[in-house]
């Protein structure tokens, strides 16, 4: 066998066997993984294993679509640079920047680089797809000739996702419906293969017609060991000489190893949804379908060479390249008569002017030219004035947006009001995105309120049309999730056995599991089965599954979108978008937009506005005055429930540690509670400098090579402490005076880091031009080592800015309009880390007032109202009532007029359903008629529960007919507070707490309260509302944050308590906590958990106030002990009386 | 509590789980679960948050029903009026059969004991209204209600026995109307305007004041005679003996009632709670014992399995399902015709004479290995859903052989390397002089069944020098460093 891996071993047997001469060959049917479920290697192995073989070049055809051919392009890119394929990216989490690398597997085998640099060099990559037809035409695959030929692809593909099939109103997302003159009737600049179906009686049909309709068709042959290759291939010879084709051959090629059959025959199975054991002969026969050698390829043909022969035939009538897709940007944002450059120049000083009324600072206007230039240089006008176009569209809607990104920190673009952060008070670090050796786009991203950024998404695609405008693919990989439940079908495990093995992959996928790890699950470690699954599903992790649209990322182009890449239709409707996703644009150099959501821009100018209505100013985001020392306190107080990013646990612990003061610490606060910087072990460090506990030293060169304070001007703002990946740059270009190219290359080395390599190459560089000019060698080798800790996880600091000016708006807002703020943020959920009961209850600790929700007073939103003191107060509103529709608040607005009168009243005049009223009745929202839950709901309930007619009105008040008299008992307050919580999720009546506040006080147990003002070292007894359970990351400790009528307490168990109670600890939804508290410096209090107990069984002593009376019977027998099925028939919900809390699982 | 494990039964806390909305939800525990906080309505999830070890079944909605139906016929015993009350509940009218048992209380005795005694947990209520003992069964403590006093009886049971519509329930409670009493007590009016005639329908049966009509499960018999034995008998001479002995009694009403028979069943009730019924059904009205006995015999004698006692019957009944007025003369049976299939036919009666497991026939299965493409069945056995045969190719050479060995036979063979056919062969002591061939067919093992490391076969079709016809394959390849190859001989072609 041919063992691709090994290039060295085959050349030696190849002198020995191979034929005096060996006739060069290319694989030009091959499959990738975007042929989903069918092919089962990824693009890059495909790439490398035909080029370790010694192929001259590797046709990339998936099923219909054009979505994997980036990766073998770039597969390829990256082996003529490096010699060495691309290593693997690995997430380790759900947010961004949560992944690491690791090498590719075969990266060890490959002994000398050089020689495949010079392979690949000479090797050709042909891009096209594989056409498989709804009409019964057999497979045919198809390759540009040209960029013209590409075009043509693309439209074809595109008119197949479009296309509404048969009995439908339209097309279905992933299908691509195409008919074989779809494809002859414009087959100009395509070379085509027709692959021969099975049984090829009428492809001669076929083969007449495609002949006709082009030169440049050949007809695909394949020897792949059915039993009747020889007869096979005599019958194609004939039918080509008749049909006057040539025969070409092709192995098909599915995998690009033997080694992956296995894998492919899972597969199938998850593609078929059959089990392993019930899918038969739709798996293939044997495992042929992978590369192979050209020695073995030239003797399957021996009867035929000349298919081989024209393997190199064909490639070299292909002229296409993917790096030719060169963009052009959009001409919309330029007016008729202006050039690109000057426009953008004009508008950048006349808005200058504008925003620095008093002058423009001159070293803003420096960078202002320097960056002019440099978009001039490289072209980048029309990019920035697309973008300058799109932010101006929303501020004329009063739409909030924001930029961030590796180009967002520009002075242009503040001034052009793309982005907030002032140049003038913010040492910008453009240099990152401006390097003249750097050919990439600039890259923005620009968050909008995401209640209203559809009406963005929808100017752009009005503003450029869908012919040249379409959102990014995210491609849907396999996670281990996802993986392992697929996989767990293929072999027939039960939903149960499934879930335990989906539930092992808690961190990391990539060790190996141990037995004890299974046994732990609950799955016997001694079944082979289990571990040959787990292994599929580890080698499936990473294919791609399907295709979905990008949140907001859209390609915009001057032509034809559709000439340039496949459009497909998403799911949503007026959706369309293109078949790449985000890396595939960045690889190719295409220019993107990215139009995110972000709620907070929401929430900020929902606040702005209720400030204005109110009476106040109209604030803008850029109108906030900076460097208020009263927010900075707050902040250092941990005082941050609801701002923007900082609002967390950690975060809210690390504040008062942080004390920021100025906006450059917000910078920093953002950046730092990030895993990159936790495990970097930086944290600390810094903190410590930054509490004058270790001196602020900036390590120097010698004299002869340079000032002693060149590093002061890279880490100064970061007391010493590299803190942000452009700090990383920044710190080999001083420090090892790394040119441009060159820190350009250790860049894009730790963007995709490896272990051996070029990264090497690096640190040898870096180090030794460091100890060279004076550093110590330690220092150099730590300098080093942080640089490779941000390849896994660098925040860049231009987003941390963007976003550390949305801490300031928020907490400002918090600050000084705390009623605003919190109505806001109430209106904007789901949104942030707390519950609605949260919000107020800050709210009311900050002293605003909260009004409950009355029909006669609130709007489906929270507002603001006056009270009779001018104090402004929150009005709850509709929206917090469960199940209320904002469309039927809104017609009992518009009948409301100066106020309902009573019940029928609102029935009759403002032609409310019965069923709303009842949910009014039952949020206690009759408060102005002086009507409580109870009786208000009793008299609802009366109403018919159709909806009413008006004629008929007032003939049915009338048919109600008298009421019998009903006494009911009053409801308690206990009772009252938990309807409040199953109906609007919070109680401004009481906690829960509270009620049940003299039963714990007998039992001696704390308030949070009162748990917080202990001494450190104290044994406490505390109970609460559990609100939050987090694991983070590493699993040691579990946090649960606990919430009664006077605060909330935070509780920390280690690992090994939070076995022992687990049940209690998971379960509890009332949980008592027995412990010591720890209270650190800054303040912060935690109880350290040693025993919990659930205690929410209380929680029923809210409402369940009733004690049955046994009744009196003349004689009967009775059960003997506790009623155990009573429980027995309850639903879920009536179980539930709080709300859930957020839960790690 | 609501499925005995056939084996294996880990020391665990025992969770059901139902899919419902999309999640895993348990819909029952065990008492083990219950008392670690482990309630119904959790998702599967929270519920292993709590405690990860936990046994997990999932529901089976129709192996649960089959129980409660087995339930059910055993509960024929106390009284033929039996009616599920599905998912996990049964009614019986037990009126006028309580004397049998010397009174309610013994029968209420002897049905806990029988029921503890196959495992089961039950709470058993006797009321005088059939929804007063349903309500109490599910959410009370009294066992016996005296006549007349079920709607004191119930007066403390929660709202929730009345079963009502989750919205009214939560409505009737949110009024502080908490118990079945509270709403006894006040105008019944004020219940119909607000939660319709259903609900107080409800509650008026719960309080005995309303009987719901009763459907039992079971047609109830025209007529039936029983015999109830006190030490359970099983010997089939004695049980034909019994039944021929109701046969005769029956037959005597039937006469008094100048009527016959159509539908005869017999009711064989087991020790252990099984319950086989056998019935025969004739064409026209009969009363004649004989007759009837050599029906049920024959029938008896042509079931696959014949009714097994076990540890003994202790009650067996014979029932008259249908009755007709009798006719005088009863006919003879008519020949009948030869209908379709009479291979089947055949097949049936070669099965019948030598045996099922004797007459086979091929079924074909969906798989490339050509030693399982094929199965071989019981003629008599129709599968429900079967793989098909690949299709032959027209014109073609067939690819597989109309005889293949199994094992397949080694052969020695001489071949060109690396997979070309064998140039000649020995096989039984001959040598043959391939004249043709075709191949290879590479044909890679099932990985998932067979053991790692397991060659690949290139298969050939060969044609010897005089003609003949051979299906060959050489396992492993020559090229592979793993295996030493060796031939087989597979098959020969007609």
């Amino acid at each position: 066998m041919t063992d691709p891996s090994n290039v060295l071993t085959f050349l030696a047997r190849e002198k020995a066997t191979a034929p005096a001469s060996v006739l060069p060959y290319a694989e030009l049917v091959a499959a990738t993984n975007f042929s989903f479920l069918r092919g089962a290697s990824t693009a890059q192995d495909m790439v490398l294993t035909a080029l370790l073989l010694g192929h001259t070049g590797i046709g990339i055809a998936d099923r219909n679509t054009l979505a994997g051919v980036v990766r073998a392009w770039s597969a390829l890119e990256t082996i003529r640079e490096d010699g060495l394929p691309a290593p693997l990216k690995v997430r380790e989490g759900g947010s961004p920047g949560e992944h690491t690398w690791i090498e590719h597997p075969d990266v060890k085998k490959i002994l000398n680089p050089e020689e495949l640099k010079k392979r690949a060099k000479e090797f050709k990559l042909l891009v096209g797809t594989r056409l498989v037809f709804m009409d019964g035409t057999p497979d045919i695959v198809v390759y540009p000739q040209n960029r013209n030929g590409w075009g043509r692809i693309c439209r074809l593909l595109t008119r197949g996702n479009l296309r509404v099939p048969p009995g439908k109103t339209r097309a279905k997302k992933g299908k691509c419906l195409l008919e074989l003159r779809d494809l002859i009737s414009d087959p100009d600049d395509l070379l085509l293969i027709v692959m021969p179906p099975d049984d090829l009686k009428g492809l001669e049909e076929i083969l007449v017609q495609v002949r006709n309709a082009t030169p440049f068709a050949w007809l695909g042959v394949t020897m792949l060991r059915r039993g009747q290759d020889a007869r096979r291939l005599f019958c194609l010879k004939q039918l080509a000489a008749r049909t006057r084709l040539s025969l070409i051959a092709t192995n098909d090629v599915l995998y690009h190893s033997a080694k992956q059959r296995d894998l492919q025959d899972v597969m199938t199975c998850i593609r078929e949804g059959l089990r392993i054991e019930q899918v038969g002969r739709r798996l293939e026969v044997n495992s042929e379908r992978h590369i192979k050698h050209p020695v073995e390829m030239q003797r399957l043909f021996r009867a035929a060479p000349e298919a081989i022969k024209e393997t190199q035939v064909f490639a070299d009538l292909i002229r296409f390249d993917l790096g030719e897709l060169t963009y052009e940007y959009p001409d919309e944002p330029v007016p008729p008569g202006w050039n690109d450059q000057d426009y953008l120049e004009d508008r950048t000083w006349f808005h200058a002017r504008m925003r620095y009324p008093d002058g423009i600072p001159a070293h803003v206007e420096k960078l202002l030219h320097t960056e002019l230039d440099f978009f001039r240089r490289h072209d980048y006008a029309r990019y920035f004035l697309t973008l300058y176009d799109v932010v101006r569209v929303a501020r004329d809607k009063g739409i909030l947006c924001q930029g961030r990104g590796s180009a967002a920190n520009s002075a242009v673009c503040y001034v052009l009001g793309i982005t907030s952060v002032d140049p003038a008070d913010f040492d910008v670090l453009f240099a990152r995105f401006m390097s003249d050796h750097r050919k990439e786009p600039p890259d923005i991203d620009v968050d909008f309120e995401h209640e209203r950024r559809e009406e963005i998404i929808q100017h752009i695609y009005d503003r450029y049309t869908r012919d040249r405008a379409g959102i990014a693919a995210t491609v849907i990989h396999y996670r281990p999730r996802s993986a392992m439940r697929e996989v767990g079908k293929v072999f027939g495990f039960s939903d149960d056995v499934i879930a335990r093995l989906t539930g092992l992959v808690w961190g990391s996928w990539g060790g190996k599991l141990t037995d004890a790890q299974l046994e732990q699950a609950g799955v016997d470690s001694s079944n082979p089965v289990f571990r040959q699954a787990l292994d599929f599903a580890n080698r499936l992790l990473g294919f791609p599954r399907h295709l979905s649209q990008h949140v907001g990322g859209f390609v915009l182009t001057r032509g034809r979108l559709d000439e340039l890449v496949p459009i497909g239709n998403a799911a949503m409707d007026d959706r369309t978008f293109i078949e790449w996703d985000k890396d595939d644009i960045d690889a190719l150099r295409l220019m993107k937009v990215d139009i995110l959501a972000l709620g907070m821009l929401t929430c900020i100018r929902k606040a702005f506005d209720l400030i204005h209505v109110m009476g106040g100013p109209k604030f803008g985001l850029q109108d906030i005055p900076p460097g208020d020392p009263g927010v900075y306190g707050m902040l250092s107080r941990g005082d941050s429930l609801g701002v923007f990013q900082v609002e967390s646990r950690a975060q809210m612990n690390m504040l008062p540690r942080l004390k920021p003061e100025k906006f450059y610490d917000l910078v920093i606060e953002v950046a730092i509670v990030r895993p990159g910087p936790i495990q970097g072990n930086m944290v600390h460090p810094y903190l410590k400098r930054r509490n004058g506990a270790e001196p602020v030293t900036f390590p120097s060169p010698s004299p002869e090579f340079g000032e002693s304070n060149e590093l002061h001007a890279v880490l100064e703002k970061t007391n010493g402490v590299p803190l942000f990946q452009e700090q990383a740059m920044k710190l080999a270009m001083v420090a090892a005076e790394f040119t441009d190219i060159e820190a350009n290359g250790l860049r894009r080395a730790m963007a995709t880091f490896r272990n051996v390599g070029t990264i090497q190459n690096f640190e040898k560089r870096m180090v030794g031009r460091m100890v060279e000019r004076g550093y110590t060698l330690q220092f150099a080798q730590d300098c080093f080592n942080q640089i490779k800790g941000f390849g896994s996880y660098g925040f860049p600091e231009s987003h941390a800015a963007a976003f550390a000016q949305l801490v300031y708006v928020s907490s400002w807002l918090k600050k000084y309009h705390p009623a605003a703020f919190a109505c806001a943020l109430l209106n904007s959920q789901p949104m942030g880390f707390y519950a609605p009961a949260q919000i107020i209850r800050d709210a009311q600790e900050h002293g605003v007032e909260v009004l409950p929700v009355d029909v006669n007073r609130s709007a489906y939103d929270n507002i603001l109202e006056r009270t009779a003191g001018g104090m402004l107060a929150l009005r709850l509103g509709f929206r917090q009532v469960d199940g209320m529709k904002e469309d039927e608040a809104d017609q009992l607005l518009a009948r409301r007029g100066a106020g309902y009168a009573s019940i029928s009243d609102m029935r009759e005049r403002g032609r409310v359903s019965s069923p709303m009223l009842r949910r009014l009745a039952d949020a206690d929202a009759f408060g102005s008629f002086r009507q409580d839950r109870r009786e208000a709901l009793w008299e609802v309930r009366r109403l018919p529960n159709d909806p009413l007619l008006p004629l008929f009105a007032a003939a049915a008040a009338r048919e109600l007919g008298e009421d019998s008299a009903v006494d009911l008992p009053e409801m308690p307050l206990g009772e009252h507070v938990t309807a409040d919580y199953q109906t609007t999720r919070l109680s401004l009546k009481s906690h829960p707490m509270q009620v049940l506040r003299p039963l714990f006080r007998a039992e001696g147990i704390f308030t949070c309260a009162e748990t917080s003002a202990l001494r450190d070292g104290h044994w406490a007894r505390t109970a609460g509302i559990v609100l939050v359970r987090q694991r983070p990351g590493n699993g040691k400790a579990i946090f649960v944050t606990l919430e009664d009528e006077t605060g909330i307490t935070n509780v920390l168990l280690w690992a090994r308590t939070f076995e022992k109670f687990r049940a209690q600890s998971m379960g509890a939804r009332l949980m008592l906590v027995e412990g010591r508290v720890q209270k650190s410096k800054e303040g912060v209090t935690h109880l350290m958990g040693a025993r919990v107990f659930n205690r929410s069984d209380e929680l029923g002593r809210l409402s369940e106030d009733y004690a049955p009376v046994e009744p009196e019977l003349t004689r009967a027998d009775e059960f003997r002990g506790p009623s155990a099925q009573a429980g027995m028939h309850r639903h879920p919900r009536n179980v539930r009386v709080l709300p859930k809390s957020r839960d790690f699982h | 509590m609501r499925r005995t494990a056939a084996s294996g039964r880990p020391d665990k806390p025992l969770v059901v789980t139902e899919k419902i909305k999309g999640a895993q939800r348990l819909v029952s525990v065990s008492p083990q679960a219950r008392r670690i906080g482990i309630s119904v309505g959790l998702t599967l999830a929270d519920a292993r948050a709590r405690t990860p070890d936990l046994w997990v079944e999932e529901v089976e909605a129709r192996a649960d029903a089959g129980l409660l139906a087995a339930i059910a016929d055993d509960c024929d015993r106390f009284s033929p009026m039996v009616m599920i009350d599905a998912p996990d509940g049964l009614l019986l009218d037990i009126t006028g059969c309580e004397h049998l048992f010397g009174g309610e209380a013994l029968l209420r005795k002897a049905f806990g004991a029988r029921m503890k005694h196959a495992g089961l947990h039950v709470r058993a209520v006797i009321a005088g209204a059939a929804d007063s003992a349903r309500a109490l069964a599910r959410h009370g403590h009294i066992a016996i209600v005296p006549p007349g006093e079920d709607a004191i009886a119930v007066r403390s049971l929660p709202i929730a026995a009345l079963n009502l519509e989750n919205d009214q329930r939560i409505a009737l409670s949110r009024a502080g109307l908490k118990t079945i009493g509270c709403l006894a007590d006040r105008p019944t009016r004020a219940f119909a305007a607000r939660f319709g005639e259903a609900m107080t329908l409800r509650l008026r049966r719960v309080l005995g004041s309303v009987e719901p009509p009763f459907t039992p499960r079971r047609i109830v018999p025209t007529l039936w005679a029983e015999r109830r034995f006190a030490e359970p008998i099983g010997r089939a001479e004695d049980v034909e003996a019994v039944l021929a002995d109701l046969g005769r009694e029956a037959t005597e009403k039937l006469v008094e009632r100048r009527e016959g028979g159509r539908v005869f069943e017999a009711s064989f009730f087991r020790a252990d709670g099984a319950v086989r019924r056998i019935a025969i059904e004739t064409g026209r009205p009969m009363r004649d014992p004989a007759v009837m006995m050599r029906l049920f015999r024959e029938k008896l004698g042509a079931l696959a399995d014949p009714v097994d006692p076990g540890f003994g019957f202790d009650v067996i009944r014979l029932s008259l399902i249908t009755v007709e007025k009798l006719d005088a003369v009863q006919t003879g049976l008519d020949g009948h015709a030869v209908e379709a299939g009479e291979v089947a036919d055949l097949a049936d009666r070669l099965s019948v004479r030598f045996g099922a497991d004797r007459v086979l026939r091929f079924l074909p299965e969906d798989t490339h290995d050509p030693e399982r493409a094929q199965r071989a069945v019981p003629a008599s056995f129709n599968p429900l859903t079967s793989a098909v045969w690949p299709d032959p190719e027209p014109e073609e050479p067939p690819l597989r052989p109309s005889q293949i060995f199994d094992p397949p036979q080694p052969i020695e063979a001489v071949a060109e390397v690396p997979d070309g056919p064998p140039r000649r062969f020995n096989w039984r002591r001959v040598t043959h002089y391939v004249a043709q061939a075709e191949g290879p067919e590479r044909i890679a093992p099932e990985w998932w069944r067979r053991p790692p490391g397991e060659p690949t076969r290139d298969y050939y079709r060969i044609e010897d020098d005089e003609g003949r016809r051979f299906w060959l394959f050489r396992s492993g390849l020559y090229d592979s460093p793993e295996t030493r190859p060796r031939w087989y001989v597979h098959g020969v072609f007609a």
